[in-house]
């Protein structure tokens, strides 16, 4: 029997959204977490306020989960994850397991919105020292100082004076095998660099970088604010080596624009990890035979004017499963999803009828 | 009242990084390398058993043999720290492990390619084919002691591996020297086979080092050329950096300290420490040498290739006359671990070569060196007088 | 052929734009070039590990982006001014690019010998000896290399090395390092077989562009134990 269901894998802001429109449209949406909690990413890895327009998470995800919950056309399924999936576009039986025990639902079509994990910087090629030092933090170490409004050197306690951002941690290097950007980084640095400069007023901040990458309106929401108005100190120029010299850390690189090799002492360093495939990303693209690209992410078989299309019939992706993606496109894309994912079950339930 | 107290946040959960097991790099090298010996387009000298699979920088597992070597030795080490081969060969005799110290082996030459630029790709493959074909007809297998030659071999290996037509040209020189293209299951360093004993040479060892400090300097053309065949390990720098030399001086119980410029060349340069010799002292004592002092204040600065214990150990000398914080004494880990399982400090480590004073080293270990170096000056007059030829292995180690 | 100038300055204009192209054509041609540039974003990776950058104005940044601007001009002249200040230590093989400054580097002294460049000469002037003793012997640095007059700044210990040489010698336990004149002892076979790949890859040609003394002496040499050996020249 064809269903009109559609079956959403993933409850980040993609996943949320795709929901949101599936039920608003008035099909009924099917969306599996494998969390107790929706919310995905942002909420897991507790994001202080979202880029580029410094929104509180906590209120934005809110929002998403509750448009959700209060609509009877979502069912929420967490603590699930999807063990088997057969049937064709209009008719998947899909098992899902909870608590061990296992459930076959029906639906018409599929959208992965299972995400990105963050770049681990035990497989970085510099020397960052991430596992040596304790005050070499990442990106959403900072995030989580930053939403307790509470910034500090992990080491003592002791408040940092310097602090530095390294950019394209795990990004854009053909060493590591990750050649693409992940177009979130420099945002997210420059936005957080803003709110390190508004809770510690007398830090010198820098961030070191390659290219930034600041496109659109990313520019003066974040980039020339922080430049103007905060004061942060742009280098172009990655750094090599992170080291400890007594009670500080020396950061290594070149000063590219001025070409002369730079040490700077810094108290505490910020690493700019970047995106790579979720492991449930990897683990459901297998299980449903869908294509992924060298990186391991799923990809979109249609773009550039299709960007939720996969290689599987009635499969969609939404969101940071397909690449690396900020929230803007993550959510347009679940949008584009719904839509196609609809299209299907109407379109495989209309020929079900004629038969 | 109680006192409030700050709880650094991250410290507590303290972070400790396991590779995932897919990202074990897909080993592209060894795959070729049996994919050309099925074609017949090259011959493939195993591993001999017994051997050590150990870690390499993305997981992959090397091979290093235990015995049956056939030790091409390096150019820089035989002639002017001869206690650093002696040592090696010396550690092998102790542990009653085989090894053959071959007569058919050249340099590989890469003074040539490095310093000079006055060779080329095929040159140079070939005569590295050469020594592999050597070893190849002994039955023995490659150890390498130069660090350079290590990290050069696998540059080769990788061309050779890549490039049909420098296999089809060294193939044809091998043939008029009656040799086949011979290659080995894997190119290893001398210090990875120490690395691999350090356990049973620990147990060995008749000198107290735990109140040694040592620093460590790795040597460039080990883990930074062809990094991925570099021996990695999890207990050492939580994976990080090259395990090598650091497990060997933990295992006899070292206290090895850190220093920020741990990762800096030494300044060896090739060209530069012939003929440019003022960028090599310079880099070596203000980048190294006084780096240690200030941050570590070593006993001793160990390192695993030829020219480093060179251009540490030979600059100094300059140093000290300017007055800089320098004067540490410097040698090979094969030289420290020989020590500290009792090797007369002159018969075999054959310290008297070195330049860096290294009296008080040998006092805090326990060694008693002016005994020792009497000793020495006996078979030295035994020599001049005629009534020895050469001081032997029986003669190095008599008690 | 339009050529293409990034430069305002032109350093060797004395030197015909079609030469300077033969030999960056001579570059990209080597088998390991593409393994060693595949493109260069300025990060500044290399030169923050260079230990040659620190001491001389040097970059292996700016000669990884003139190979890849194929600036045939600036190429030129950095194959003349800066190559031979590279301490091929190989820190710049961390590039996320993976490119291979000091590899880039080996290949463009290697174009610069095989020319006969006046720099590669002057800056392998000194060196004839160290050539010398690595294609004869089949060793580099044999113990009486280190002569004291060679070497005031390593001290008195230089002197002591080279009064005892003979007897030091002697004093060291494995029999095939009881040599001076090699680092250790080598088979007249080996040597042989040495000579022969030497001939058969180009190198002698190189030496004879380079140091032309050299070549003689070296060719003498060879010749006699060659011929010793059955082989004609």
């Amino acid at each position: 029997m064809p269903s009109d269901s559609i079956l959403i894998v993933g409850g980040g802001p993609a996943g949320l959204e795709a929901a949101r429109g599936i039920a608003e449209i008035g099909y009924k949406a099917i969306l599996v977490e494998k969390r107790d909690r929706l919310g995905g990413t942002p909420d897991e890895a507790s994001y202080a306020a979202l880029t580029p327009h410094f929104k509180n998470t906590d209120d934005v995800l809110g929002a998403m989960i509750g448009a959700i919950t209060s609509n009877p056309l979502v069912e929420i399924r967490t603590g699930s994850t999807v063990k088997e999936c057969s049937g064709a576009a209009g008719d998947f039986a899909v098992t899902l397991s909870k608590d061990g025990k296992e459930e076959v639902v029906s639906t018409g079509a599929i959208i992965l919105a299972t995400g990105f994990d963050h770049f681990d910087p035990g497989r970085e090629t510099q020397m960052y020292g991430y596992y040596e030092h304790d005050d070499v933090i990442t990106l959403v170490d900072a995030e989580k100082m930053l939403k307790q409004h509470r910034f500090v050197r992990p080491s003592n306690g002791a408040v940092p004076k310097r602090i530095c951002f390294i950019q394209c941690v795990g990004s854009r290097d053909r060493q590591i095998g990750n050649e693409y950007c992940s177009k979130v980084c420099c945002g997210i640095a420059s936005k957080q660099a803003i709110e390190i400069r508004q809770i510690v007023p007398d830090a010198n901040v820098f961030i070191f970088y390659i290219d930034m990458r600041m496109y659109g309106y990313w520019e003066n929401q974040l980039y020339w604010p922080a430049q103007e108005q905060y004061k942060v100190n742009y280098v172009k120029g990655i750094v090599t080596e992170v080291l400890k010299k007594g009670d500080k850390l020396v950061v290594r690189g070149e000063d590219t624009t001025m070409g002369r090799p730079m040490e700077i002492p810094m108290d505490l360093v910020i690493l700019s990890v970047g995106m790579e495939p979720s492991t449930g990303t990897k683990a459901l693209a297998k299980l449903l035979g869908v294509r992924q690209n060298k990186y391991g992410f799923i990809e979109a078989i249609g773009e550039p004017m299709d960007t939720v299309s996969t290689s599987v019939e009635g499969v969609f992706v939404a969101g940071a499963a397909a690449g690396p993606k900020d929230l803007e496109d993550s959510t347009s894309m679940a949008g584009a999803a719904a839509m196609k994912a609809i299209a299907t079950v109407r379109r495989k339930s209309a020929i079900t009828a004629k038969v | 009242m109680p006192i409030e107290i700050e709880i650094p946040i991250l410290s507590a959960d303290k972070r400790e990084w396991k590779r995932p097991a897919e990202d074990i790099e897909k080993d592209h090298t060894h795959e070729l390398l049996f994919e050309l010996e099925a074609q017949g387009e090259l011959v493939v000298q195993r591993v001999p058993e017994p051997y050590s699979e150990v870690d390499t920088k993305y997981g992959r597992k090397k091979k290093i043999p235990l015995q049956h070597t056939w030790h091409h030795k390096s150019c820089g080490q035989c002639g002017h720290i001869p206690g650093y081969s002696t040592s090696i060969f010396w550690l092998h005799r102790q542990l009653g492990l085989e090894y053959n110290d071959p007569k058919d082996q050249t340099s590989c030459t890469a003074w040539n390619y490095y310093a000079s630029a006055t060779s080329n790709a095929a040159a140079q493959a070939a005569v590295a084919v050469r020594n592999f074909a050597a070893a190849y007809e002994s039955g023995y297998f490659p150890l390498i002691h130069c660090g350079t030659s290590f990290g050069h071999y696998k540059e080769t290996r990788h061309e050779l591996l890549h490039h049909a037509d420098l296999r089809k040209q060294v193939r044809e020189i091998m043939a008029k020297l009656g040799k086949q293209l011979v290659l080995p299951e894997e190119i290893v360093h001398y210090s990875e086979w120490v690395h691999v004993i350090r356990d049973r040479a620990a147990q060995k060892r008749v000198y107290d080092c735990s109140k040694i400090t040592a620093t460590v300097h790795p040597a460039c053309h080990y883990h930074k050329l062809v990094a991925e065949d570099a021996i990695y390990d999890r207990e050492i720098y939580g994976g990080q950096r090259s395990a090598i030399v650091t497990s060997t001086l933990q295992a006899l119980g070292v206290n090895v300290a850190d220093y920020s410029t741990w990762f800096d060349c030494c300044g060896f340069g090739f060209r530069h420490i012939l003929v440019q010799r003022d960028f090599t002292r310079s880099f070596a004592t203000m980048r190294k040498i006084e780096v240690m002092k200030n941050e570590a204040n070593p006993d001793v600065t160990i390192t695993h290739d030829t020219g480093c214990v060179t251009t540490l150990d030979k600059s100094q000398f300059a140093a000290k006359a300017h007055d800089r914080n320098v004067g540490v004494p410097v040698m090979s880990e094969a030289q420290f671990v020989a020590l500290a399982m009792g090797a007369h400090p002159y018969r075999v480590v054959q310290l008297h070569w070195h330049t860096t004073e290294y009296g008080a080293l040998l006092e805090k270990m326990g060694i008693d060196w002016k005994t020792r170096w009497e000793e020495f000056q006996g078979d030295l007059e035994a020599i001049k007088s005629g009534k020895k030829e050469f001081l032997t292995w029986e003669d190095a180690d008599a008690k | 052929m339009e050529q293409t100038r990034y430069t305002v300055r032109n350093k060797y204009s004395d030197v015909p734009y079609e030469v300077k192209e033969q030999l960056f054509r001579e570059v990209k041609s080597d088998l390991r070039f593409t393994d060693y540039l595949y493109g260069c974003y300025e990060c500044g990776i290399c030169v923050a590990a260079c230990p040659s950058a620190r001491f001389y104005d040097f970059s292996p940044r700016r000669i990884a982006q003139a190979v890849a601007r194929e600036d045939v001009e600036l190429i030129y002249e950095q194959m003349n001014d800066d190559v031979w200040e590279c301490s091929q230590c190989f820190s710049c093989n961390r590039c996320p690019r993976q490119n291979s400054p000091g590899g880039i580097i080996t290949v463009l002294r290697e174009v610069a010998v095989k020319h006969g460049l006046r720099s590669a000469k002057e800056a392998l002037g000194a060196y004839g000896r160290v050539i010398y003793k690595i294609m004869s012997t089949g060793t580099q640095v044999s113990p009486d290399m280190l002569q004291p007059d060679a070497f005031p700044d390593w001290g008195p210990q230089v002197l002591d090395v080279s009064k005892n040489l003979d007897t030091w010698r002697k004093a060291i336990p494995p029999e095939t390092l009881h040599t001076t004149e090699t680092a250790w002892e080598i088979d007249d076979k080996t040597i042989i077989e040495l000579y022969l790949i030497w001939h058969m890859t180009g190198v002698m040609n190189m030496i004879e562009k380079v140091d032309e003394g050299l070549y003689t002496i070296l060719m003498d040499v060879m010749e006699e134990k060659l011929e010793e050996a059955g082989y004609s020249m």
